[in-house]
Formats: C-alpha cells, sequence, structure tokens
C-alpha cells in the first residue's frame, strides 16, 4: 500500500462551478458579492405556518430545472441533483478535459425531501414510490451528475454536518498533497428540506429576523441551498498541459469539539486548533492572511466561540460571513465559501457581511458594503454539529 | 508499509465476541428472523436484530443516555476493538473514520412523524441533533476523547469500502498514526419499507427461500495503522458506478482486475438480491465465495466490516464458513457491491513471520 510520507505536492484549483441563492455561476456570484445582495425571501417549498422562522434563501427552481434535459428519467430525479448538475456543467465548461480519479464531496441530507414525501405517501395510502427511494439516498445526486457528463469516478460522500464542504475539500486536498491522488472532484451540495428547517426552527437557531452575523443583536441562522465542485490537480501536473489555474488550497485543519453535539466549546479552542493547523499547514503566519471567511452563522454560540477564536488568533484581518446574503447552505457552504473566497482573493475584493450594525466582539468586520483590497490569502472556516470543525487557506495564483 | 489490523470488534445479531461469532458462522448457524410490523400501513418485514444480551456490556456514558441503537452499536464496536490493541495509541494521533448508511433512522422518522401529526411546532429539539448522519460518529469521538479528524463517510452497502479509502489516505499524512474506523445500522420499518418497495426484501411468507434480503443491525470496527504485522489490507480499490444493474458485474469485475493476483477465495456482499450474479459473474466460477450476510442478514453500511473480519479471521483459520479449506497463503479479497451504484473491493493478507516462512 502507498505511503508518501512527506511528500507534498502542490493543489491548484483548475476549473470550478456553482450554484447559489447568490447565482448560477461565478460571474452571476461576484456580481451578487460586489452588490450585496441580500437572497433571503419567503419559504415556498413547504408550509411555515407553524415555525418561528419564515424565510430562507433559495434557488429558483424554474431556471433551476431548465438546466437539466426533461428525459423520464432525469425528471424522476431530486432538485439537488440538478444543482450538482448545474455546478459541474459550469466548471466543465472551464475545463473540458478534467477527469477525476474520484469525487470527494459533502452533504447533510442529499434528496431529505423526497425521504419526506416517501413517509408522508405510507400515511396517505399512496402508490409505491420506488423513485423517491432510489434518489434520496446522499451519493445518488453526485452520481447522478458524473453520469449526465460520463464520469465515471468512484464517489465518497462526506457527511460531517456543516463542515462537509470543508472538509471535503480539504481531504481532497490533502490526497493530492501527499501524492495519494493527481486529480480530484471536491465539493457540497445540500437542498433546502422540510425536516431539516424545522429541525433548526426547534432548536432556536433559525431566526425570525434578519440573518446578523457577529452583530450583538443576532438572533440565529436563516437556511440556505446549493452546489460547488473544485477541480483540484496535482500543481506541476496542471501547469505541464496548460490548464488555467485560478488559485491554490495550501492548508487544511480539522478539529473535533467534544463539548455538546450541538454547541461549541464558548472557549473557541475547536475552531482555534483547526486554523493553526491550517495556517502550519500552509506555512503562513496569521498576519499573512487577507480576508476569512467565517463560518459566522449568526447564531449566538457559534459567533461567540468563532469570533473569539478569530480576534485572538487574528487580531485585526478583515472577516465576513457571506451567509448573511445566501444563507446557511450546511454540507453545501463550505464548497460555495470556497468559491466564495476564490472570487475574492481572483478579483482583490473583501466580500459584505450584510445586515450587520453593532459590534459586539474586536473584529474588523466587512460590514454591509464589499471593499477592494490587496491580498495573497485566504482562509474559510465551517463547523458543525457533532463538532466538527474545518478550515482551508486558499492562495491567489499569480501568473 | 502496509495497513494492519491492530485490533477488530463487530456487533451481530449473533453476538459480539469476534470468535464465538465466528466459530458460528463456522458451524453454519445462522441468526434468528423475526418479523417487524409496519405500524404505517401494516406491511410485515422479517429481519435478524441484535440480542438486548448483546449490549448488556456497554459501559454507560452521558452521550448515550439518549442516543439511538445506531450510536450504541457503534460505541460497542468502537471500545473493543480500541481494547484489542497491544499498545494503547495516543488520542492526540488517532483518527475516527465512520460509515453509515441509513443512519440514525429510527429518530428520523419520530422527529419527522410528529411534524405530520401535529405540526412543526411539536418537533423534538432532543430528537433532531440525533438525526444528523455524524451523530454517532460525535458520540464516539466523546466517549473516546478524540479531538483530531473525524469523518463520517455516507453511501450504500459499499460504503464500508470508501470509508477504508479515507483512513488510508488520512494515514498516509504525517498528522495521523492509528484510524479507528467504525460502522453502524440500525432496522426500522421506514427504512425496511423502502426496501420492500424496491422489490429487494425477502417475502415473509416464504421465508426459506434464498431470494430477496432480510434486513439487520449492529456495528463493525477496525482499528488500522501503518506496520508490517498480523492480517494486512494491501489494496483498496473504490469502484466506479453502476447506472443500470446489467452493469454491476462489470463494475465489480473492473475491481478485482484491480486488485493483485493470489486471490484465493471471496468474501462477498451477496444478499439474496441482483449482487449475487453480479458478484459470481466478477469474480469467476472456480473462486470459493462466502457472504456473511447469509447468517447475519443485510446491515447495509456496516456490511463491508462484517465481511472484512470475516476474511481476516477465514486467514487466520485457514477455513472458509461454507467452503473447502481455502489456501492459507493467499490473500483474500472483500468486494462490495451496494443497491445503489456503489462499487469497490479490498484485498488482505495474513503475513507470516519470515522464519517460519522458511522452515516451510
Amino acid at each position: 500500500m502507498k505511503s508518501e510520507g512527506k511528500t507534498s505536492r502542490r493543489v491548484a484549483i483548475v476549473a470550478a462551478g456553482v450554484v447559489s441563492p447568490l447565482g448560477f455561476g461565478l460571474t452571476e456570484t461576484l456580481q451578487s458579492l460586489r452588490q450585496a445582495r441580500d437572497c433571503v425571501t419567503p419559504v415556498t417549498a413547504f408550509s411555515v405556518e407553524k415555525t418561528r422562522c419564515k424565510t430562507a434563501a433559495q434557488i429558483d427552481d424554474g431556471r433551476l430545472l431548465d438546466q437539466a434535459n426533461r428525459s423520464r428519467q432525469s425528471r424522476r430525479l431530486h432538485r439537488a441533483s440538478y444543482m450538482v448538475m448545474t455546478a459541474l456543467a459550469e466548471l466543465l465548461e472551464r475545463s473540458r478535459k478534467f477527469e477525476p480519479e474520484i469525487a470527494i464531496v459533502g452533504t447533510t441530507s442529499g434528496g431529505m425531501s423526497f425521504g419526506e414525501n416517501f413517509y408522508r405517501s405510507l400515511g396517505n395510502g399512496g402508490a409505491r414510490s420506488a423513485a423517491l427511494i432510489a434518489n434520496y439516498p446522499p451519493q445518488k445526486q453526485i452520481v447522478d451528475a458524473m453520469e449526465k457528463f460520463g464520469i465515471n469516478a468512484p464517489a465518497q460522500v462526506i457527511a460531517n454536518a456543516c463542515a462537509s464542504g470543508t472538509n471535503a475539500i480539504g481531504h481532497a486536498f490533502n490526497a493530492i498533497r501527499t501524492g495519494r491522488c493527481h486529480r480530484i472532484l471536491a465539493g457540497g451540495y445540500d437542498a433546502l428540506s422540510e425536516l431539516v428547517f424545522v429541525g433548526f426552527d426547534s432548536l432556536q437557531a433559525a431566526t425570525p429576523e434578519k440573518c446578523r452575523p457577529f452583530d450583538s443583536n443576532r438572533s440565529g441562522m436563516v437556511l440556505g441551498e446549493g452546489a460547488a465542485l473544485l477541480a483540484l490537480e496535482e500543481f506541476e501536473s496542471a501547469r505541464s498541459h496548460g490548464a488555467e489555474i485560478l488559485g491554490e488550497i495550501t492548508g487544511y485543519g480539522i478539529s473535533t469539539d467534544n463539548h455538546h453535539l450541538t454547541q461549541p466549546n464558548p472557549d473557541g479552542s475547536g475552531p482555534r486548533r483547526a486554523m493553526e493547523q491550517a495556517l502550519a499547514q500552509a506555512q503562513l503566519e496569521p498576519n499573512q492572511v487577507g480576508y476569512i471567511n467565517a463560518h459566522g452563522t449568526a447564531t449566538v454560540l457559534n459567533d461567540t466561540a468563532e469570533g473569539k477564536a478569530i480576534a485572538e488568533l487574528f487580531g485585526d484581518v478583515p472577516v465576513s460571513s457571506t451567509k448573511s446574503m445566501m444563507g446557511h447552505s450546511l454540507g453545501a457552504a463550505g464548497a460555495i465559501e470556497a468559491v466564495v473566497s476564490l472570487l475574492a482573493l481572483q478579483h482583490q475584493f473583501l466580500p459584505p457581511n450584510i445586515n450587520f450594525r453593532e459590534a459586539e466582539l474586536s473584529l474588523n468586520i466587512v460590514a454591509n458594503e464589499a471593499r477592494d483590497a490587496q491580498f495573497d490569502c485566504a482562509i474559510s472556516n465551517s463547523f458543525g454539529f457533532g463538532g466538527t470543525n474545518a478550515t482551508i487557506v486558499l492562495r491567489r495564483f499569480a501568473r | 508499509m502496509s495497513l494492519s489490523i491492530a485490533g477488530m470488534s463487530w456487533v451481530t445479531p449473533l453476538g459480539s465476541n469476534v470468535n464465538d461469532v465466528w466459530q458460528r458462522l463456522v458451524a453454519g448457524e445462522a441468526a434468528s428472523i423475526e418479523i417487524l410490523e409496519n405500524e404505517q400501513n401494516g406491511a410485515r418485514y422479517l429481519v435478524r436484530r441484535v440480542p438486548a444480551t448483546t449490549m448488556a456490556h456497554l459501559p454507560p456514558h452521558a452521550r448515550l443516555r439518549r442516543a439511538s441503537a445506531i450510536s450504541r452499536f457503534a460505541a460497542a464496536a468502537g471500545l473493543a476493538a480500541l481494547a484489542e490493541a497491544k499498545t494503547p495509541p495516543s488520542l492526540d494521533r488517532i483518527a475516527l473514520v465512520f460509515a453509515i448508511s441509513n443512519g440514525g433512522v429510527i429518530y428520523t422518522r419520530r422527529f419527522y412523524a410528529e411534524i405530520v401529526k401535529s405540526g412543526a411546532q411539536s418537533a423534538s429539539p432532543l430528537l433532531f441533533p440525533e438525526t444528523v448522519f455524524n451523530a454517532p460518529a460525535s458520540h464516539l469521538t466523546a466517549i473516546l476523547e478524540i479531538s483530531g479528524a473525524s469523518y463520517t463517510v455516507v453511501g450504500d452497502g459499499a460504503v464500508g469500502i470508501l470509508a477504508l479509502k479515507l483512513a488510508d489516505d488520512l494515514l498516509a499524512s504525517e498528522d495521523v498514526d492509528t484510524c479507528l474506523v467504525v460502522a453502524a445500522e440500525e432496522i426500522d420499518s421506514l427504512v425496511c419499507e423502502a426496501y420492500r418497495q424496491w422489490r429487494f426484501l425477502r417475502d415473509p411468507k416464504k421465508p426459506e427461500t434464498g431470494r430477496g434480503m432480510i434486513m439487520s443491525e449492529g456495528a463493525g470496527a477496525v482499528l488500522l495503522k501503518r506496520s508490517n504485522d498480523g492480517i494486512e489490507i494491501d489494496q483498496i480499490v473504490p469502484g466506479a458506478n453502476f447506472f443500470r444493474r446489467s452493469e454491476a458485474s462489470a463494475r465489480l469485475g473492473s475491481v478485482v482486475s484491480r486488485l493483485k493476483n493470489g486471490i484465493g477465495f471471496c468474501v462477498g456482499s451477496g444478499n439474496g438480491t441482483f449482487i449475487d450474479r453480479a458478484e459470481r459473474a466478477a469474480v469467476g466460477d472456480e473462486m470459493p465465495v462466502y457472504s456473511p450476510k447469509i447468517a447475519l442478514g443485510e446491515s447495509v453500511g456496516a456490511s463491508v466490516f462484517w465481511q472484512l473480519i470475516t476474511a481476516a479471521k477465514a486467514l487466520e483459520a485457514g477455513t472458509l464458513p461454507g467452503s473447502s479449506k481455502p489456501p492459507v497463503d493467499s490473500r483474500a479479497v472483500v468486494l462490495a457491491c451496494g443497491l445503489n451504484q456503489q462499487t469497490g473491493g479490498l484485498t488482505l493478507r495474513r503475513r507470516v513471520c519470515p522464519a517460519f516462512q522458511g522452515s516451510t
């Protein structure tokens, strides 16, 4: 069995694709970030009559389903499959010859709403629902997308709650860095579902108001949805065949906080360990980081723990939570935010943290408007239920 | 350096002691079959359950007070695999990888049932966190005080191969010395109904037929480290996905062709469905094949670990249940085909001490 010891290879991002409430594709996403667009709207997919929170950041179905061909088979697929297909189509448009050895992706609930429909159909004495069952499992959506584009690679699906997307990219980075793989399709996806929406509402983690990460009057998160994929390739290999290099992943940190199943240790030690590991692997000092895309859910507990860790480790490095604009897309969040960080590096700006009014912690929040900035490195944080903490470091690629 | 198994354990419907269950498999025993009824639609399913007595020795822990069966099975298997290690692993340099397919479905069904029956305002904030795929892994890291890497990998019946591949990749880095890989599942009527509607389950009126699978539950765990010692996993091959069932044998055949030669026997994932024929076609008619699912049932996410432990015991004992004696110096292949498109395989071998090898 291959063991690469201390071998360390550079890891290039050679293509990316994204769909989220911020837009379809990198160009629309960039525009929304620059315009500080608030994508949160009333929930339409299911009844929110009896929940406290009544809003989410949603992807327009009409436009989403137009992306897929309307064969009988594809009509049965979950909308999360269409999200992954949309992201993969954009990625392959930019890197037509990308042939991954494996897909490493994150999700928390796959085709959950099909599971809900299946359960309801049993209570209604409904007809057989084999198509719902076959298209519900969490690996199905990435497999569907790969089938559509003729990619025949295994799918390793990581379900580390809200850190899943960052864990998937981080693990893919490590697999290339240590020489275990050369090309990996990495990212994450999740679609809004009633079960998950009500779950966060029951915990009173979701807000009936605006989502205000790091604000002293923050009252909780707003859910979102989407998919994002990165084509990761060993740097020298990418350069040798003339691939366009959009940026690099240079560090990854992962830690587990055993304080509580759903609550972080308020001392911020879990997030801090993940960030320190990622910096060490990237061989960076904290003051060399120019932007932090925070997990920033706007819950009281997350932002306190994460804010404390960031303030202690990074001082006044600019921070924003883009969840304020696009909601929290759970397993997709880390992947979408990696794309957001990549766009920030490429276009030299700081994405905003909207709905921000009053500071509580001593953080340099990119409040309400995007800012131009010059920087070479960014980090992106994702933390989740079960105490999973993940951080990746991205570096600008200067030709 | 190879990947060696420093400890292994399982929780099965036939018990949880590795040697005892192995002896019962060799003797041709199968776990008893019960009937589970679905309260929603009255459907009945054949199931093989883990006996309550099997879990009696699980030490109490605050995290397990409210946890579902899946987390208890995982804790029992994980703790037992760790206890087998000759040298206790350093908590700073151990990672946990967890494989799962259906996950905490009992609490998920209960949580959603309340929403449907009484409305969203009745949903329990205590149940919701247990519905998350990585809840069992979280309980296990808390019990074992693991504060480093923890990954939950989801997929179909082949997910165990993908989890072992992830563990192998983690052990290739300089950050991790030991990796505990655990898988677990629990039985619930909702999952049984899903497989029934998918036409994969055995007809409860004809339990004696080999056609269709019988759902089961439990866990498996292996403690992996880099060394050349004892039973080794020398290759892990996650396979490509099949998009139609007719493609399954070709995908499995591709996995087998990528594994090293010298394979003496196969511990497969045959469960009474299309998988049986696909696996046989992939390995050929001559290869001895045994599936522990015949005796233990289909535990989906946990099944690869039951296969792995069965293969390891077969290599140790030089005996494959239901087959003539395989060559002791050969490799074993563990082949996995899930019901929902995933495939994979690995090879195991028993390292024989060079001095001993020379004397034979």
